[in-house]
């Protein structure tokens, strides 16, 4: 970091350099050791200072580093013309500014110092910089256009304009910036011409944004077009500004000669064709252009086929079938030509498979015909036609594919075990068969064999990620989730594929009781969110430096997308309540936890901060199994749908509900802390009023606002506050029946927990003209939850069995309506003890608190007495021998002379790793199919489910045991 | 049926396909940033018909004199689009750009000395071992230094091979 020769911030270099070895080894006491003797030498010196300050920062003393900076910050800006100022003495206090999250302070060192040294370039890229980091894009460009006035550099002038183009795009500056921008560069180029190719690509763009296009293309064809290198890239762009420009016959013409360099180009044929028929055929309304532009581009593609001596080029024969498609869709079609045309595509992309095999040398007819057999079931599985089928030929299908898969090991002989096996696809899609006779018979039996086909072929080579994938989403379904977290572990999900891929388990883990590994997986992916909107300005700098323009806006946008990330915000309100939950008997803590959350205003101001705002949706969906689109739904909850389910703009109409959901969902549950951060104050407060003299003033500010959000809350459940209290008290009256367990239920349940908290205080919901069985809150509360556990109780069979329970809202119920109700005893509790100690012996209870009092040992009471239905239920599950559960499980796969029925294709497995041989396979693949045990794969989901419940009924104990301690200070 | 063209940061949400995959690392984001930030031309993306991607290439140009190269970084295709020649498309898109527009003497790249397959590749593709560097893989597996020259190096003396191997800290670039 030090310059290598001579002075470093003011100081001679050879005094320095020994202190940052001692940082880049990371010997940090020795650093602070040597950068103490420095000060004493050099006491006033803003670079010792900052040393010692990044040395602190490093050894994780932050306040000391800050103060340290602070002292430095002070002599830089005191005026004192003794005092030595440069950038490596600015840039190194920034760094550690940077890290203690005070941007600001850095900045403000560097204002100053261009200030005190105007004119100063070097000081004044180190200010842009700061800049850059605060997102502040106005004053980024008037450095900008500063320096590119003291030093005439094209650099700077694009430095100001990509500063513009971020105030439009990701600012508030108005579209007509880009006139300032344009005219900016104009004048420029008039007197200086340009010289790098993205400075080229920035002003096309500039143009483009105004829809200048005749000007854009002006340009490009013009002397400054030969910046852009990359013929096609230059074509491309060529064709997209014309076919914008509305000039499609030109631009079919550059699609044309795009076409003729990259014959194997699909977006860009699609392109061509849209041009041709001036987009989507929207514009022709006779046919006579229609027919004369088709034979035009049946032409062209004829001439692209006997051009294109490659023969890997698969675009101009899939673009023949695009035409026929495309005429038939006009009404001018002829669908057996269509089939023809696909029938001649499948014959020669098999030829075409045939003839790479052959250049390589590995002549194999069998690979080839597996290859062909795979195609044909991938095609009849995306057209949905496996949905129509009856069972039995659904079941002869995933036979085939198994019976397939084994028979071809052979070929997979003399592969390396890293190597994708020749056939691995047949098990994912026997898996996708089997589940979907599951769906379609609820037969345990081939749920089982749809695992035990991943299991085979994980047992033979463990790295394929597509079987993973199901498996996590298989095992979750059967209550197996610590097993699912395992496959998903296995997966290696790491950096921005956990921002794409976490949502396949992150989901049911925020609804399991597994919070050391839910709490892992928040932590992990908040960290590398974090750090990267901690990184990315620097890295938008860097683009900057390297006059990468383009990449600037794309930095700043990505970043902003990654910032509004609908799964960053979930985990962000998400975490806290995991630690409330975790927390919740101890009310001290669950205090602290929310004075860190401003008592529960942070995630209300989140939530906030994205209303009317769109959130963006970053997982890969394609990689989902059909019967689980997106997060929120699992076709395998309900009835079998058939072949409807399956279309895709059902998929797309899916996404968007549950995009809509999710926003609703993140209101909703940003709501919850500081909605019981308000209940807890609303309890004692109760009590306090009670005990103080009658008239004592109560926080009226608490009730108010807890309303406001119960009134928030109902809304969002599509309620007005009135209505939703009838409805509560209706499910607690039995006036309005249960619906089956469903995640309304636990926010109903939240609703009656916070609507008693309130009302203790606001004695608001009156009784008198009610059914005399719910006589308060308390009891509503009590009732309802009582009834809620009960019901899911009845609903839920046992969970070896019942693939798909509703394990999950039990487990809700507890951890949430349940564990909030108890927070708010404890509260009343602490209240009428202050001291935390049991009551004095003889010692009375006010008067006006036996009426509480009552209540909250009913309400202990009830609350035991429900905790405890629920661990009988979990140790009923518990005590059932494995042994049995192994028997009811693996029996469904029996076929004990059946005929029909699942069964088959586990037989097949089962024969293969009898009956393969060493000759056939190699002595690798050998071992592999041996060592799969399809016992050891049943006991693993039971040993997974057992682990599942344990952990619940763990937490059923101390809630039990926290109740039952509070009920002995009555 | 490919297109090929400059990757970008919204890639990074798609192409988890293909980085599932066990051998494709994926790395930590500054990483792919840097290499977009400063190499944005040496960073492509293959893309199949309805936007799936199929595989990339990342990489850079860096070196002083005649050492001055283009580097392959990483270079991946995934399973399902395999024996389709689609990493000599894009080695062949980087050996361009380092010959044509940044006049490179050579290109070069590391690969595992035990991965077959991938040397037998570039080995195709007209690439030679240069040099072998001793426990270059994280201080376990010696790793192949391979190279091939492009028109600059008229007299193709960068790819000729040394006689001994080198240990990391020998090397002149990460």
């Amino acid at each position: 970091m030090a310059s290598k020769f001579g002075f470093a911030g003011g100081i001679p270099e050879r005094r320095v350099r020994p202190i940052w070895d001692a940082v880049d080894s990371r010997q940090f006491k020795n650093a602070l050791k040597l950068s103490t003797a420095l000060l004493s030498k050099y006491p006033n010196s803003p670079y010792a200072l900052a040393l010692k300050a990044l040395i602190l920062e490093r050894m994780g003393k932050n306040e000391e580093a800050l103060s340290v900076c602070l002292n430095a910050k002070e002599i830089l800006c005191n005026n004192d013309s003794n005092v030595f100022v440069d950038d490596l003495t600015l840039s190194t206090l920034q760094i550690v500014f940077q890290r203690l999250d005070h941007l600001e302070m850095a900045t403000s060192c560097y204002e100053y110092a261009c200030t005190k040294y105007p004119n100063n370039l070097e000081l004044m890229m180190g200010l842009f910089s700061c800049y850059v980091r605060e997102y502040s894009f106005v004053k980024q460009q008037q450095i900008a256009i500063k320096m590119y006035k003291i030093a005439g550099e094209e650099r700077f002038l694009l430095w100001a304009v990509c500063s513009i183009q971020l105030q439009v795009c990701c600012g508030n500056g108005a579209e007509k910036l880009f006139q300032l921008a344009e005219g900016l560069l104009k004048k420029h180029i008039a007197s200086h011409g340009l010289h790098e190719p993205e400075a080229l690509s920035v002003y096309i763009s500039l143009l483009e944004q105004q829809c200048k296009y005749g000007d854009a293309l002006e340009i490009l064809s013009g002397k400054l077009g030969a910046l852009m290198m990359i013929e096609v890239d230059k074509l491309r762009l060529q064709g997209r500004l014309l076919a914008r420009a509305g000039d499609y016959v030109a631009a079919a013409d550059v699609f044309q000669k795009l076409l003729e360099l990259c014959p194997d180009d699909w977006e860009c044929f699609l392109q061509y064709l849209g041009c041709l028929l001036e987009d989507e055929s929207i514009l022709i309304k006779d046919t006579d252009p229609f027919d004369s532009r088709m034979s035009q581009a049946v032409d062209f593609v004829r001439k692209l086929m006997v051009e294109a001596n490659n023969n890997s080029v698969r675009c101009p024969y899939l673009a023949h079938l695009e035409i026929e498609r495309r005429k038939l869709l006009f009404g001018k079609g002829d669908a057996d030509k269509v089939v023809e045309d696909l029938m001649q595509y499948f014959i020669r992309v098999s030829f075409l498979k045939n003839l790479v095999k052959e250049c390589e040398g590995s002549v194999s007819g069998p690979t080839k015909e597996l290859g062909q057999s795979i195609t044909v079931f991938k095609i009849q599985n995306s057209i949905g036609e496996l949905f129509s089928l009856p069972v039995n030929d659904l079941e002869d299908i995933a036979v085939q594919m198994t019976e397939m898969f084994c028979k071809n090991l052979s070929l997979s002989k003399e592969l390396d075990a890293q190597e994708s096996m020749h056939g691995e696809e047949l098990l994912s899609l026997a898996c996708t068969v089997l589940v979907q006779l599951f769906w379609r018979t609820r037969d345990l039996g081939y749920l089982l064999e749809s695992i035990m086909v991943l299991e085979f072929g994980l047992a033979i080579r463990r790295y394929v990620w597509q079987y993973k994938i199901l498996l996590v989403h298989l095992y979750s379904y059967w209550s197996s989730l610590p097993l699912a977290y395992e496959r998903y572990k296995s997966l290696d999900v790491k950096n921005i594929l956990l921002e794409t891929v976490s949502a396949h388990i992150l989901p049911q883990m925020l609804a399991s009781p597994l919070w050391a590994d839910l709490s892992d997986l928040l932590r992990e992916y908040l960290k590398f969110m974090d750090d990267h909107f901690r990184e990315s300005a620097d890295l938008t700098f860097l683009a900057y430096r390297h006059r990468n323009y383009s990449k600037v806006i794309e930095f700043v946008q990505f970043k902003e997308r990654l910032q509004h990330s609908s799964q960053y915000l979930m985990v962000k309100i998400e975490a806290p309540i995991l630690q409330l939950k975790q927390n919740s008997n101890n009310i001290d803590e669950v205090e602290c936890i929310l004075e860190s959350l401003r008592c529960g205003t942070h995630s209300l101001e989140l939530s906030n901060e994205i209303r009317g705002k769109s959130l963006t949706f970053n997982e890969d969906l394609k990689l989902r199994p059909w019967w689980t689109p997106t997060f929120d739904k699992n076709y395998l909850l309900g009835p079998f749908e058939g072949v409807s389910s399956c279309p895709r703009e059902n998929t797309h109409n899916q996404i968007k509900q549950t995009e809509e959901n999710v926003l609703k969902t993140v209101e909703k549950r940003s709501l919850l802390p500081r909605m019981i951060y308000l209940s807890i104050y609303s309890a004692s407060e109760s009590v306090k009023e009670n005990l103080e003299a009658n008239g004592a003033v109560v926080d009226s500010k608490i009730s108010l606002e807890l309303k406001t959000l119960l009134e928030r809350y109902t809304k969002i459940l599509d309620f007005p506050f009135q209505d939703a209290v009838e409805l509560v008290f209706g499910f607690s009256s039995g006036q309005k029946p249960f619906e089956a367990p469903s995640p309304d239920m636990i926010d109903w349940m939240n609703f009656a927990v916070f609507l008693n908290a309130w009302n203790l205080n606001s004695h608001e919901v009156k009784f008198s003209d009610r059914d005399p069985s719910s006589t308060s809150t308390w009891n509503l509360v009590n009732t309802m939850l009582r009834k809620y556990v009960m019901e899911t109780i009845r609903c839920t069979g046992p969970v070896v069995s019942s693939p798909g329970s509703h394990l999950p809202f039990l487990v809700q119920l507890v951890t949430e309506p349940l564990a909030w109700h108890a927070v708010i005893i404890h509260s009343c509790m602490r209240s009428l003890h202050p001291s935390g100690k049991k009551k004095k012996k003889g010692g009375s209870v006010d008067q006006s608190n036996t009426q509480l009092l009552h209540e909250i040992q009913n309400s202990i009471q009830s609350l035991c007495d429900t905790t405890e239905m629920v661990m009988k239920w979990l140790r009923e599950q518990l005590d059932t021998p494995d042994d049995e559960k192994f028997e009811a499980i693996f029996s469904s796969i029996l076929r004990n002379g059946r005929n029909d029925g699942p069964g088959k294709v586990f037989k097949i497995l089962e024969s293969s790793s009898s009956l393969i041989k060493d000759v056939e396979v190699g002595p690798r693949i050998l071992e592999a199919v041996k060592s799969w045990s399809p016992a050891g794969d049943v006991r693993k989901i039971i040993a997974g489910q057992r682990s599942l419940l344990s952990e619940f009924l763990k937490i059923c104990e101390l809630k039990l045991k926290s109740l039952q301690a509070v009920r002995v200070q009555l | 049926m490919t297109s090929i063209r400059r990757f970008c940061c919204n890639d990074l949400l798609r192409f988890a396909s293909v980085n599932l995959d066990h051998l494709t690392e994926t790395f930590n984001m500054s990483f792919y940033m840097t290499y977009l930030a400063r190499w944005p031309d040496y960073f492509h993306v293959a893309e199949a018909p309805g936007n799936r991607i199929m595989g990339y290439i990342m990489g850079k140009v860096e070196g002083q004199g005649e050492s001055w190269h283009g580097h392959v970084t990483a270079v991946t295709v995934a399973p399902e689009f395999r024996r389709q020649q689609l990493a000599k498309k894009l080695m062949n898109i980087l050996e361009d750009i380092s010959d044509k527009i940044d006049k490179a003497y050579f290109v070069d790249l590391f690969v595992r000395a035990s991965n077959t397959p991938a040397i037998k590749m570039y080995e195709k593709l007209g690439y030679v071992v240069y040099r072998r560097v001793l426990r270059y893989y994280s201080g376990e597996e010696d790793g192949l230094d391979m190279r091939k020259a492009l028109s600059r190096d008229v007299e193709k003396k960068s790819v000729i091979p040394l006689k001994r191997p080198v240990t990391p800290d020998e090397l002149e670039y990460d």
